[in-house]
């Protein structure tokens, strides 16, 4: 029966083109866009590492109009006084570039005898904790460190799995940023760098005491519903200390909000452009096969006729549109994988493979949904009627 | 072979009730060659239909090879069909779309059969139609005696025992139809097969074992 079906959609293929070609286009739009899709939905649910809730950030101005004992006192006044506040859990030093920025330090050498890519940050001593970063071997730093032989550094675990595999490396000894550094931690996850869409980039964490000039940025970790007017004391004390007001306080979950949007706004947008597409192709899949049922009427009561069943004339129809459709789709599917094969976009190739899964059910669920009612209809035309209307 | 008893057909409307076949009995004897005439609109199609089971009776009781064909239901009634009818139409129902030799295989595609075997049978068929060498055309490449010669092939492929034709050679000139009734009477005296042919034409009529005419759903002698 599949045989004689498929001499018949063979037949019948200038008038079946159209549709074949509609399948081609709706399936290389919906994998492209599924692909653009999970690529960014597995990027989004990647952990970051660290909380961003009732976490703010101070952008200090301590270059500006100040010494540099001015400001290392500055800074350590701040530490003390916004420590003692009582909304406040924990606050920290690190460097300027914060969680939901496209700008960072990179490093990128082959001093260790292979090439190694890191993105550079420096923290103190109490970054771990008002970030609420997760150690999962080794330490954070403490104020000993200052004086240790080799200045000591914490990885990303992303880091070691890029460079280093199975290699245990706590507490040995790499070169990075011309200088020799002791691994003293690994953190599970930082994802700093862009936002919640972008990849974990492989980081090294170095240690920069409180009251170090290069860091100039202030973590503070605020207790959940903290006062409504801590934000305005928060504000006078870092005016009067540093006695400027050029300084902003960045809401550090406000930002992650605003960062997504970017991302989830054409996820959305192409979402939706994607369900009319599939809206018109099932109401087209809709419109032939009634057109083909209307115009093979004679030819559903003959088959009857001559023996056919309800259940044989739906059988046939289904599998008429479903084996165009099919093979519109393996048409498209030889496009597709044209992308993981040549590697053109910086996807992980899994991501286009789903997306190839995903556009083919997609599609043959439409087309079987599409199907059913018109060929349960044809089934039911009455043979003797079929005939006597030729 | 095809025992009609009390069969009525009534085709309904919102307005109008059209008595279509009024108590009508007629009995068909295996091998049997039987013409029906009768003007336009007095039941000779819907006889014929009734006979094929592509239509019920209003009333009555149908009896093909002993078989009490009313209680079947749907599928048993498509099988039966299948492989013991042969249905030719004056306007041929053959599928454009689909070769000679694929149209005559349509009916076996309902079976449990191989391709080769399909494809053997339908040759058969098409060799006993003179139409061999048009294996591979397509309808719309062939006269009107051809296509109702492709009908022919395609009603006997199956081997049925009884082939019910209506109108055979209705669109066909004298020539032709006089091709077609000859075959047909050839089919009836080699293979035995029981055909019931409804006909407008009394020359062709004439040249069966029996002919019985039909007016307003009744038969008239």
């Amino acid at each position: 029966m599949v045989k004689h079906i498929l001499t018949l959609i063979w037949n019948k293929k200038k008038s079946n083109f159209l549709l074949f070609l509609e399948i081609v286009l709706a399936f290389l739009i919906l994998f492209a866009v599924i692909a653009f899709v999970t690529h960014n939905v597995r990027r989004y649910v990647e952990p970051l590492g660290f909380e961003s809730e009732n976490l703010w950030v101070a952008h200090l101005d301590l270059e500006t109009d100040m010494d540099s004992l001015t400001a290392v006192n500055n800074k350590e006044r701040l530490l003390q006084e916004l420590s003692q506040m009582p909304d406040i859990k924990s606050v920290a030093y690190g460097c300027n570039k914060t969680p939901f920025r496209n700008s960072a330090n990179i490093t990128g050498h082959d001093d260790n005898g292979f090439y190694l890519l890191s993105w550079l940050y420096r923290a103190d001593e109490k970054f771990d904790k008002t970030l609420g970063l997760k150690l999962i071997k080794g330490r954070w730093f403490d104020k000993s460190d200052s004086n240790a032989k080799y200045p000591p550094v914490v990885v990303s675990q992303k880091l070691l799995d890029e460079h280093f595999g199975e290699r245990e490396v706590l507490d040995s000894i790499f070169t990075i940023e011309d200088d020799q550094n002791r691994i003293i931690g690994i953190v599970e996850h930082y994802k700093a760098f862009g936002g919640e869409f972008t990849d974990e980039k492989p980081l090294t964490f170095f240690y920069r005491p409180s009251n170090s000039i290069e860091t100039p940025s202030l973590y503070i970790r605020t207790k959940e519903g903290a006062n409504i007017g801590l934000e305005e004391k928060v504000n006078n004390h870092i005016a009067t200390i540093t006695k400027s007001n050029n300084f902003i306080i960045e809401h550090i979950e406000q930002s992650r909000v605003l960062k997504s949007q970017e991302t989830w706004v054409p996820i959305i947008a192409l979402l939706s452009i994607c369900g009319f597409l599939i809206i018109n192709v099932a109401l087209g899949l809709f419109g032939v096969l009634w057109y083909n049922i209307n115009k093979r009427r004679a030819e559903i009561g003959l088959r009857r006729t001559l023996g056919a069943t309800k259940g044989n004339i739906s059988f046939q129809f289904i599998v008429e549109i479903l084996l165009v459709v099919f093979s519109g789709i393996l048409v498209g599917i030889f496009f597709a994988i044209q992308l993981p094969l040549m590697d053109i976009f910086d996807i992980e190739n899994s991501n286009y493979y789903y997306a190839i899964l995903i556009a083919m059910v997609v599609i043959l669920l439409i087309v079987l949904i599409c199907a059913y009612y018109p060929s349960r209809q044809a089934a039911l035309i009455h043979p003797a009627v079929a005939l006597h209307e030729e | 072979m095809i025992e009609l008893e009390n069969i009525s057909k009534v085709y309904r409307t919102k307005t109008i009730e059209t008595l279509a076949l009024d108590n009508m009995n007629l009995s068909v004897s295996q091998g049997e060659f039987l013409s029906i005439m009768g003007p336009s609109g007095c039941g000779k199609s819907t006889l014929l239909n009734i006979m094929g089971l592509i239509d019920e009776p209003t009333q009555g009781r149908i009896e093909i090879a002993g078989q009490n064909i009313l209680n079947y239901n749907g599928k048993k009634i498509a099988k039966f069909r299948n492989e013991k009818l042969g249905f030719i139409f004056q306007s041929f129902h053959l599928i454009n779309d689909l070769s000679v030799i694929d149209n005559v295989e349509l009916p076996l595609l309902y079976r449990r059969m191989g391709s080769k075997e399909r494809r053997r049978l339908a040759e058969e068929a098409l060799v006993q139609v003179g139409l061999k060498n048009r294996m591979k055309h397509f309808p719309g490449q062939l006269s009107g005696g051809q296509k109702q010669r492709v009908a022919i092939a395609r009603a006997i492929v199956g081997q049925p025992e009884i082939i019910l034709a209506d109108e055979p050679t209705g669109n066909l000139d004298s020539v032709m139809g006089n091709e077609i009734m000859e075959i047909l009477l050839r089919l009836n005296k080699e293979s035995k097969t029981t055909i019931v042919m409804v006909t407008h034409d009394e020359n062709m009529a004439r040249k069966t074992n029996r002919l019985i005419r039909l007016f307003d759903g009744n038969q008239v002698h």
